[in-house]
């Protein structure tokens, strides 16, 4: 019980940590993600014939909504944990009788907490627009949670890795980015070239894409219990070598 | 009762790459002591908490905190220890009380019962004005007192303090002692490490004195002082020698101030003979006084010339 406190004392001060800087978290996704939907999936989406008979519009936003859980969760826990590290304030979560996959998992909460934040937002701004009724939406849910806790992980490995600031955005931009856009946000894998697809295929961020537009549209490129698989097999991995980093103290402890 | 160990130590080594910071050094502390733990700057004192709090992994070795073991028993010790640490690390983007609230949390104390505690340490600690401001705009001080009040936050058996008084004032540092007094009296076990020997003087009650890594000197400070003492009498003379009569050489006394006044180590006990050997001499003693050793001259006699 006493052990439970300490594991939410510690979700709280991450969901605090972002929600006190909302406009730094929580606004910018919503804006962007409002000019998408308008430039790319109003305005542009209209010359596009349907992709697998279904209007690009409403293609676009399932992608759309994976795209900010993805980037929402890498960019909390990435920047929480580096902040911590250089003020040292992890030193307070280190003494603690918290364990290890305690520390790892509540920190894993906090971008997931911002990740669903703005999913729903982005989803909520998609509203304006078109109205698309999720078809499955415990699917969406699921892939949402552990994509986010997926790369919530990538987050706090990238963070405990990382040197100076701008290591973090340098994996978003030479890694993450590229991956999200190979992997079908904007496009279906069809419309690639076989070689392409062959190469999509190694994507781990293809599978989430198509996960959350089964979720929603009830359609995708590649069948949902692939995609599932590969999800979880994905947290998995990432999971445990993030309490593998935690518990041997890497860039923790002296 | 037979007092229980707080911090057991046993053959504990360190490396930082091919740097030895702690070479095998082994100690206990009691339950219920307040333990100086003293050394140069790099001794390796901030090594040693940091090992006992989980801040450090070690090489080799065993460390227990009341029987538990720091690395396969961490959640059982970390919870009886509250530290101080030297350095400010502090959330930033939380308030002075909230920093204590969620420390208290992180330790299982429930929240109503971590915010009456964090009235009484603000109180206690004349930080109830800045409760609700950010802690980077706190001055030094109470940076330095909000790190004591959040240590002590969820009740700990033992309190390390790592340099707890470095640039306070005086008055401040006077306070912090007679609250680290009062603490140590209501039974919690501390565990000080400072660059002040006064400090260590003042309020410890055994000492442990390491140096390049390596513990060169465990004990009762009363014990070791006596142990290291070399009080000397100091006789003050009503005029000024060129050098030792020969009538008194024999007594193995030496001259200073310029030849005012005559020292004697106080372990001759010869005093009453060699005031009498002055006044047959002709000189008259207009004072005599005892100048006791301190801490910190047993301290430097220790660290000084050690390899």
């Amino acid at each position: 019980m006493r052990s439970l406190i300490g594991f939410r004392s510690l979700v709280e001060r991450e969901v605090i940590r972002f929600t006190s800087v909302f406009l730094q978290t929580i606004f910018p996704p919503l804006v962007t993600s409002f000019l998408y939907i308008s430039i790319f999936g109003f305005t542009i989406g209209q010359k596009i014939e349907s992709v697998d008979g279904i209007p690009y519009l409403n293609f676009l936003i399932p992608g759309l909504i994976m795209m900010y859980v993805i980037e929402g969760s890498y960019s909390n826990t990435s920047s929480s944990l580096f902040i911590s590290r250089w003020a040292r304030h992890i030193e307070e979560i280190l003494v603690s009788p918290l364990s290890y996959v305690e520390m790892v998992l509540a920190i894993l909460i906090g971008g997931l907490a911002r990740s669903l934040v703005t999913a729903t937002g982005v989803y909520l701004v998609s509203l304006i627009f078109v109205h698309t009724t999720p078809q499955h939406p415990f699917i969406m849910l699921i892939m949402a949670v552990f994509v986010s806790l997926s790369f919530s992980s990538v987050g706090a490995i990238v963070a405990l890795f990382a040197e100076e600031f701008e290591h973090l955005t340098i994996w978003t931009t030479f890694v993450i980015t590229p991956l999200v856009f190979f992997g079908g946000v904007f496009h279906s894998v069809k419309m690639l070239p076989h070689a392409l697809q062959v190469i999509t295929s190694f994507n781990p961020i293809f599978y989430m894409v198509n996960g959350m537009r089964y979720g929603m549209l009830g359609v995708s490129d590649v069948s949902i219990g692939q995609c599932l698989i590969v999800v979880f097999c994905f947290f998995i991995c990432l999971f445990s070598f993030t309490v593998f980093l935690f518990k041997t103290g890497f860039k923790l402890r002296k | 009762m037979a007092q229980s160990i707080a911090i057991e130590i046993k053959g504990l080594t360190k490396f930082y790459r091919n740097f030895q910071a702690l070479k095998e050094i082994s100690f206990e502390v009691k339950e219920g002591e307040f333990f100086g733990f003293l050394g140069p700057n790099g001794a390796g004192k901030t090594t040693t908490i940091s090992i006992i709090t989980g801040l450090a992994n070690y090489n080799s070795g065993m460390v227990r905190v009341f029987g538990y073991d720091v690395v396969r028993e961490y959640r059982k010790a970390r919870a009886l220890i509250g530290l101080v640490p030297q350095e400010f690390n502090f959330d930033p983007f939380l308030t002075a009380e909230q920093i204590l609230i969620y420390e208290a949390g992180y330790f299982g104390v429930p929240k109503r019962e971590a915010r009456l505690r964090a009235d009484e340490l603000l109180k206690q600690f004349d930080l109830e004005p800045y409760r609700k401001l950010d802690f980077r705009k706190l001055s030094g001080g109470l940076k330095r007192r909000l790190l004591i009040t959040r240590a002590l936050m969820h009740r700990p058996k033992i309190l390390i303090v790592d340099e707890p008084t470095a640039g306070l004032d005086l008055e401040l540092r006077y306070r912090l002692w007679d609250f680290f007094k009062k603490t140590n009296e209501e039974g919690v076990t501390i565990f000080l490490t400072t660059h002040y020997i006064e400090e260590a003087e003042k309020l410890c009650n055994r000492i442990g004195v390491i140096h390049q890594g390596s513990m060169i000197e465990v004990d009762d400070k009363e014990r070791l002082m006596k142990r290291m003492s070399q009080n000397m009498i100091e006789i003050q003379l009503d005029r000024q020698l060129d050098t030792v009569p020969q009538e008194l050489s024999g007594y193995g006394v030496e001259l200073a101030n310029g030849g005012n006044t005559i020292l004697m180590r106080e372990e001759n006990q010869q005093l009453s003979k060699l005031l009498r050997s002055i006044h047959a001499h002709g000189i008259e003693v207009l004072n005599v006084h005892v100048k006791k050793t301190t801490l910190e001259e047993v301290f430097f006699r220790l660290t000084q010339g050690k390899p």
